[in-house]
């Protein structure tokens, strides 16, 4: 990456107001250091990309933004909002849902009551109603038919979760992400264990969510990463490597070098 | 058959029936009582085992706190037994709230734990506030007003009280069970992390799930006060709250009727067994074991099973292809 190129992508970057940004993140686990000073810029309507070795510090950057953890220093932001101290569950009321590496359903529920609590719980508050009866007809029924249908997934909706095929889980798994109607979606591996013939319709639907979503993900599969991301952030051992667009950083030394005898998926072209 | 047993109507219709078979099989009106006052209270405690995956060791506190605040009120307040009522239940959903949310702060062994603390906090509390409660001896002669001129002296006229009572309250559980949230408690059992990380406030839910189990257990305490006389000591000690979820795991943890089942089936072989043998308990240990071991489901699970027997015979076909049973145990 040149300087030139770089400063102009900086200078892209901070014109528009981040979708949800990290400043100086730092997440320590005990006395491990799990990330360090990391800071990134998710612009708004964009797929971006976090790739990186195993123990990278990918997940554990999802769960500080998502507030599974607790950052131990830095700064997030959510559209400008300062979301470092807000709980998990009121960060998904402010637009930021995810998805999850290991698949984490409501086993015994069926995959529609799935999707409807996935949108209930952007107004939990009504849920805590022990004498109302689940109308036969609302919104959060209304957006988990929709789901069901745009993954593909109304054949098995009266199914427990816990039953159907991986690849199905893989696809609700997402769409519980996107059942919240988030602004900002964060997909942890969304293709983890899937077959070949599975990652064609998760990879359009990933592309299809960056138009009215804003989309961060870690993938392994690079294929998937240089065709549907308009950033790639590098991570190794904690801290941001380097950050550009897929064919910068593709290019990059420094990354070859990162990846260099580590397993991933798909081809470094 | 088998989507039959699932629908909460015919949990009601069989709660129902049960309240009106038990006097026509049953001698003694005191132990038909019993069994529909523990009932409620294990169907309370299920609220939380089966609904929302939480191993309270408190429900004694509660149902022993019931049994003295209606001691109290009726006794020395001379409050009417339908002032007394909600006031009881009022106790206890504070209460429980109060021990739930100190409580929820830790999960799974922890949390089992701090309920067991409670239960013995709360059994001292009683035991030294002798004033109060009657400390060893319990808190004696608890009347039984007449009910709006009609005396409920009589045993089987208390127990067509209570019956009512049970009913109305089955009722309001099972509206709770299967509201908005209610099922959101069903979410939190399977997966707590996803139902936190979707946007639920796990711990408010769960704090009224305890509030709401609670003041059920605590009327089932008073109607049981009412029911001997006495609020003994032994209402509030810790072996209430084990006969209790026994009552719940011999049931079922899958529906509320089964927990019903739990307490009639623990109450009639206790009626039953202690005249031939007072060591009686060491089978229900067995039974307990066998249930832990091969039918986590409870007796409830048996009859589903039995039903998908029955349910199979007119089909050759279905029972010649498939011997095996249904599945007996979710995780």
């Amino acid at each position: 990456m040149t300087a030139a190129s770089q400063a102009a992508s900086q200078a892209a970057s901070q014109a528009v107001e981040p979708a949800l940004a990290a400043d100086g993140l730092g997440v320590r686990y005990g006395s491990f250091v799990a990330l360090k000073d990391v800071s990134l810029r998710v612009r708004p309507n964009s797929v971006h990309a976090i790739i990186g070795p195993n123990g990278a510090g990918k997940t554990t950057l999802f769960h500080a933004l998502t507030g599974r953890v607790r950052a131990a220093s830095g700064r997030i932001t959510l559209g400008g909002r300062d979301i470092t101290r807000t709980p998990d569950d009121d960060r998904v009321r402010l637009g930021l849902a995810r998805s999850f590496q290991v698949t984490s359903l409501f086993a015994t529920l069926s995959v529609r009551e799935n999707l409807r609590l996935a949108a209930q719980g952007r107004t939990p508050w009504g849920a805590l109603a022990p004498w109302r009866r689940v109308p036969e007809r609302d919104a959060t029924l209304d957006t988990a038919d929709a789901l069901l249908e745009r993954l593909d997934l109304a054949g098995v909706a009266g199914r427990p979760a816990g039953e159907l095929s991986h690849g199905q889980q893989r696809r609700l798994e997402v769409g519980m992400a996107m059942a919240a109607r988030p602004r900002v979606i964060l997909l942890d591996e969304p293709t983890s264990g899937m077959g070949t013939d599975d990652l064609g319709a998760m990879t359009d639907l990933i592309r299809d969510l960056g138009r009215d979503h804003t989309v961060l993900f870690i993938e392994h599969n690079m294929g998937i990463v240089m065709n549907i991301s308009d950033t790639v952030t590098v991570m190794r051992a904690g801290q941001v490597l380097v950050e550009g667009r897929p064919a910068e950083v593709r290019d990059d030394p420094e990354v070859r070098r990162a990846y260099l005898g580590n397993m991933i998926t798909g081809d470094l072209r | 058959m088998i989507r039959l047993l699932e629908r909460p109507i015919v949990h009601f219709a069989l709660a129902a029936a049960t309240a009106l078979v038990l006097p026509l099989v049953l001698r003694s009106g005191t132990l038909a009582s019993e069994i529909l006052i523990y009932g409620l209270a294990a169907a309370a405690c299920n609220l939380l085992l089966g609904y929302t995956g939480l191993l309270s060791f408190g429900q004694g506190i509660f149902f022993g706190l019931g049994s003295y605040a209606a001691g109290l009120l009726l006794l020395r307040a001379g409050w009417p037994v339908l002032a007394m009522l909600p006031a009881v239940a009022l106790v206890g959903a504070a209460t429980a709230a109060a021990v739930g949310w100190l409580s929820i702060r830790r999960q799974g062994v922890y949390f089992v734990m701090l309920t067991l603390a409670f239960s013995q906090l709360f059994y001292f509390l009683a035991y030294t506030l002798s004033d109060l409660t009657g400390g060893d001896n319990g808190l004696l002669n608890v009347p039984r007003p007449a009910l709006g001129g009609q005396p409920l002296s009589n045993p089987w006229t208390y127990y067509a009280f209570v019956a009512v009572l049970f009913l109305g309250l089955f009722a309001a559980l099972q509206r709770v069970a299967l509201s908005t949230f209610g099922r959101t408690l069903l979410a939190i059992r399977d997966n707590e992390a996803r139902a936190s990380a979707i946007g639920f406030p796990v711990r408010t839910f769960k704090v009224a799930a305890f509030a709401i189990s609670g003041a059920v257990t605590a009327l089932a305490g008073a109607l049981h006060a009412m029911l001997i006389g006495v609020a003994p000591l032994s209402n509030i000690e810790y072996h209430t709250s084990e006969t209790l979820l026994i009552m719940t795991i011999i049931g079922g943890a899958g529906n509320l009727f089964a927990s019903v089942l739990g307490a009639a089936f623990y109450l009639v072989a206790g009626d039953l067994l202690s005249a031939i043998w007072p060591r009686w308990l060491l089978l229900l240990g067995a039974l307990l074991v066998a249930i832990a071991l091969f039918m986590q489901r409870g007796l409830w699970g048996l009859i589903e099973r039995a039903a998908a027997l029955v349910a199979r015979e007119p089909d050759p076909n279905a029972a010649s292809a498939d011997a095996t049973l249904p599945e007996e145990s979710r995780p």
